[in-house]
């Protein structure tokens, strides 16, 4: 399956670049103001290193949702159907990795759909889209 | 056997969950049978602010339907689902109303919050009606879709009134705009077959099966006093129908003299804020935060998502309360073949198994691929809706059973013969007492050996419940006429029959063992419907936690608890996710028992759906008025006194001989300790008596205790103090009933 | 001897939180545990020692019905 994955060492954590990843992301894919509506986050930490949030496409949203309004596409990546979304937020509160995206003024919540936008826009090359298998559902 | 641990790989089930028998065939053949006896349109709406502020109205000897309005003094004092209920009934009803006249209501209501699809446990109505069995209002609590589509159709509550000539199906159709009753000639009658049919029937495609919810009964409802509400939701991922339950009360029973068929409802595709929220921020943030402490949680506290409630079975085997033998012990040497990891490696777990959306705690386990050993629908392969805590302990333990696939079968039996799992359970366990002191044997019962254990004549009491035919149909009775039956008969000795047959009002026991707290005792006999665990369960803060040594402290619970509970009716909440997972800090708080950060929530929840601001004392205070208005209707229906809120003996000590001696223990040194009456010398059947004497004399107490509390007089009647700081005043019947009874 | 909810228990030397539990069978999941007034984390229970002569509490949380 498609999946967005971060090289951390290559990340700057947005020390040296204006998180072009996040900006695209926020504003070119999901037509939103700001950064922070991004489906992906960077930080810088204090010892120097950068950490991320981004979604890998695990599934367990997909399990959980009880409107299956979740499924993966021909690519594998989760794909959430609004026309059968519920707005319950389940997907958001299941999400180990705190992946799954709310914009406040919307009713049904967004993810990151390894579109590769953001690969394009990161100046130290540290995200890539790569072809993984897809993990087995589990029980959670 | 303890839980699994947290992190341990379970097996899971192998039974593919998409696969069983399907019933579809003749679907055809029933629709083009359907004539519209009647049609009306009216304008679909959804709520603003959590009310749609009318009700719908039905009278099915008329064919009469219209809308009702609901007035602002309905919401100031009675909120909505139960309280709207009761005062719909209230004004229904005369004193003289039988169960079985045209007179009686049905009414189903969620209530303001009921709908929203972000809070785990929000989709729940509540069903009252003039039981069958105790002849004074019951309140049932169901989840599922019907409620909140009811709700997105356009109507706060659904009024059912009169009697059908013939079987007939209401169908609302909240996207159309169309209400119609139709006569039903081939439809089936049992649950699990009709909520298929009828799905896939009023669906216009595959994908608006979930906009379908189905209120129906089944076969044994139309013999016995026992009969209960499935409701149903349409599970996607299984591609069937789901059943949850109104269960306690006889619903069922009316449900069918009225001669409904089904009541189908479908709603609009459902979305996040059809209740038109005044602050759906705090929906949505609240809501996940529950979603994540349950996601964190769950799996090392109560385990609801892989067991639902049957977590509790080895629980109470090990505190020696679980019900076993028609409640004469506490535990039993097999249970563990009955406890929860069984039902985690049985219940298929890769599913979502909310009763409503956004049910993240998703309690409704079923258990797929059973294929039925007995019956109509023998070597048939079903999904079995449970089991759940009541279930395993009603027709398992105090039965004697412990065999999972016997179990699940009574426990699929019940649901879609339309009768309620909690009642049989104790009817039966009654009937196996019975049988065990000779008060029953073979010719009695027409042949049904009703040992301990014997699935398979339980089985074949249920099948002639719902035949109408032999043993079963005595039994479906219920407790109260049994006793009544068999004492005429001469059976045996009127006060052993008396006491062991657990019921209050005509209503029987749930699944736990009171004997040994008197605060549970009272949690059981002073209810207002009846002896339902849902207005109060306090054993454990009473007899493990040693919480409420004195009488007035069981009093103030038994103040307290009722009247929390009842709020969660009056919104369409389920209790569940209220103390069934806790949030990690909570053990920190000043009063970790109520689970304060969850209230806070539920407060959080109502006014951001209704605008209404409300704290803990106004959320007592709307219980309130609901609680002391229902203990008044009961007066106004005959069983509202002290006389009434009398229990059976084996639920408050040993009956018998093998009881006493086997917690001789423990009831030598209460006699010693607290009787302050040495046991040595005495023979055993004076202990008894001391006993039980010592007994009843403390439930007495409590009953002065409880009743001061709560406002009423010592003859249980609420005072005319309580009425007026309650601001029931305003309705003079309630004042003159009051009055008539010394309040 | 200890006391646990009021009740006596036989102490053992090398009493631990966990070996209350056991001794009591209480396997109920939500508990609120203190000895002699200090709160007990679930995450302490296999190590924290009970001392000869505490009085422990362990509060059930209501769950259930």
């Amino acid at each position: 399956m498609r999946q967005l994955k971060i090289n951390l060492p290559k990340c700057d954590g947005g020390r040296n670049c204006e998180h072009e990843c996040e900006e695209v992301c926020a504003t070119k894919m999901f037509k939103l103001d700001d950064r922070s509506g991004a489906a992906l986050h960077i930080e810088a930490l204090a010892d120097g290193q950068s950490s991320a949030i981004l979604c890998d496409q695990c599934g367990d949203c997909v399990t959980v949702c009880p409107a299956d309004a979740l499924t993966r596409n021909k690519q594998g990546v989760v794909m959430i159907d609004k026309k059968l979304c519920v707005g319950c937020y389940m997907c958001i509160g299941f999400c180990e990795k705190g992946a799954f995206e709310r914009n406040p003024g919307w009713l049904e919540p967004y993810k990151c759909t390894a579109c590769g936008l953001c690969v394009k826009a990161c100046p130290h090359a540290a995200l890539e889209i790569v072809d993984v298998p897809v993990p087995a559902p589990r029980i959670i | 056997m303890s839980h699994s641990e947290a992190g341990q790989t379970i097996i899971p089930c192998a039974v593919d969950y998409t696969q069983r028998t399907e019933y579809h065939e003749g679907l055809e053949a029933i629709r083009a049978a359907h004539r519209v006896l009647k049609e009306t349109t009216f304008t679909p709406s959804l709520p603003q602010k959590g009310y749609n502020d009318r009700t719908l109205y039905v009278d099915l000897t008329t064919r009469e339907i219209r809308e009702k309005p609901v007035t602002q003094q309905m919401k100031d004092l009675f909120v909505g689902g139960r309280g709207f209920g009761l005062w719909q009934l209230w004004n229904a009803v005369t004193p003289g109303t039988r169960w079985n006249d045209p007179e009686n209501e049905i009414i189903i209501s969620p209530g303001p919050v009921a709908g929203i699809t972000q809070y785990p446990g929000s989709g729940k109505s509540l069903v009252v009606s003039i039981s069958p069995q105790t002849d004074i209002p019951i309140d049932s609590n169901v989840g599922g879709f019907f409620g909140p589509l009811l709700k997105f159709s356009g109507f706060d509550a659904l009024e059912l009134q009169g009697k059908s000539d013939r079987d007939v199906i209401l169908f609302i159709d909240g996207q159309k705009g169309i209400i119609r009753i139709e006569d039903a000639p081939l439809d089936p009658v049992d649950s699990h077959v009709l909520g298929e049919i009828l799905t896939r029937m009023y669906a216009e495609d595959e994908a608006d099966r979930t906009n379908i919810s189905v209120v129906c009964s089944g076969a044994a409802a139309e013999h016995s006093l026992i009969g209960m509400l499935n409701f149903t939701w349409w599970d996607k991922r299984r591609g069937c129908v789901r059943l949850k339950q109104a269960g306690r009360g006889g619903i069922g029973t009316v449900f069918r003299d009225k001669r409904i068929r089904a009541l189908v409802c479908r709603g609009p595709v459902v979305k996040a804020d059809m209740n038109h929220p005044v602050d759906f921020e705090t929906l949505a943030k609240t809501g996940i935060k529950l979603h994540k402490e349950i996601r964190t949680l769950d799996d090392s506290q109560c385990k609801m998502r892989r067991n639902g409630t049957a977590h509790i079975v080895e629980i109470m085997d090990a505190y020696d309360l679980l019900p076993t033998h028609n409640f004469q012990y506490g535990s039993h040497k097999d249970t563990h073949q009955i406890a929860s990891p069984v039902w985690e490696a049985r219940c298929s777990q890769m599913t979502v198994d909310g009763c409503w959306y956004g049910c993240s705690m998703a309690c409704a386990k079923g258990a797929d691929g059973l294929v039925l050993k007995t019956g109509p629908y023998k070597g048939h392969m079903v999904t079995v809706d449970g089991p759940e805590y009541e279930n395993a302990a009603g027709l398992g333990s105090n039965g004697g059973i412990f065999d999972p696939d016997y179990l699940l079968e009574l426990n699929f039996y019940c649901d879609t013969y339309g009768i309620c799992t909690i009642t049989y359970g104790t009817l039966a366990a009654f009937t196996m007492e019975c049988y065990q002191r000779g008060i029953l044997n073979l010719e009695r019962t027409g042949g049904l050996d009703l040992t301990w254990g014997n699935a398979e004549a339980d089985l074949e009491m249920m099948h002639q419940m719902a035949r109408g035919e032999g043993f079963g149909r005595i039994a479906g009775q219920g407790v109260k006429k049994m006793k009544e039956l068999f004492i005429a008969n001469g059976w045996g000795d009127p006060q052993l029959i008396n006491d062991i047959g657990m019921e209050i009002k005509g209503l029987e026991y749930s699944q736990y063992l009171s004997k040994e707290s008197l605060a549970q005792q009272g949690g059981y006999a002073l209810t207002n419907k009846g002896p339902q665990h849902d207005e109060a369960w306090v054993i454990f803060m009473d007899m493990v936690n040693k919480q409420l040594p004195t009488f007035e402290d069981k009093a103030e619970a038994l103040y307290y608890f009722p009247l929390f509970r009842t709020w969660f009716g009056l919104m369409g909440f389920c209790k569940l996710p209220w103390n069934d997972v806790a949030p990690a800090d909570n053990s920190t708080t000043s009063e970790p028992a109520k689970i304060p950060e969850h209230v806070q929530n539920y407060l959080d929840l109502f006014t951001a759906t209704t605008g209404i601001a409300i704290d803990r004392e106004t959320m007592l205070m709307q219980s309130a008025r609901v609680y002391n208005f229902q203990r008044i209707f009961n007066i106004r229906m005959g069983k509202g006194l002290r006389a009434h809120d009398l229990p059976p003996y084996r639920s408050v000590g040993p009956v018998t001989r093998e009881e006493y001696e086997s917690r001789a223990e423990r009831y030598d040194k209460q006699m010693l300790e607290e009787i302050k009456v040495d046991p040595a010398g005495r023979t055993l059947d004076e202990k008894i008596a001391i006993t039980r004497e010592y007994r009843m004399a403390r439930y007495s107490k409590l009953c002065d205790a409880v009743y001061a509390r709560r406002g009423w007089t010592p003859d249980g009647v609420p005072t005319m103090a309580r009425l007026k700081e309650l601001g029931l005043d305003v309705l003079p019947e309630l004042v003159a009933i009051v009055q008539a009874h010394g309040g | 001897m200890i006391q646990v909810n009021g009740d006596p228990l036989e102490w053992t030397p090398g009493m631990t939180v966990r070996g209350v539990l056991r001794a009591k069978k209480y396997n109920f999941p939500l508990l609120v545990i203190s000895i002699d007034g200090n709160q007990v984390q679930r995450a302490d229970y296999d190590t924290t020692p009970v001392p000869d002569g505490a009085v422990v509490q362990v509060i059930h949380l209501l769950s259930g019905g």
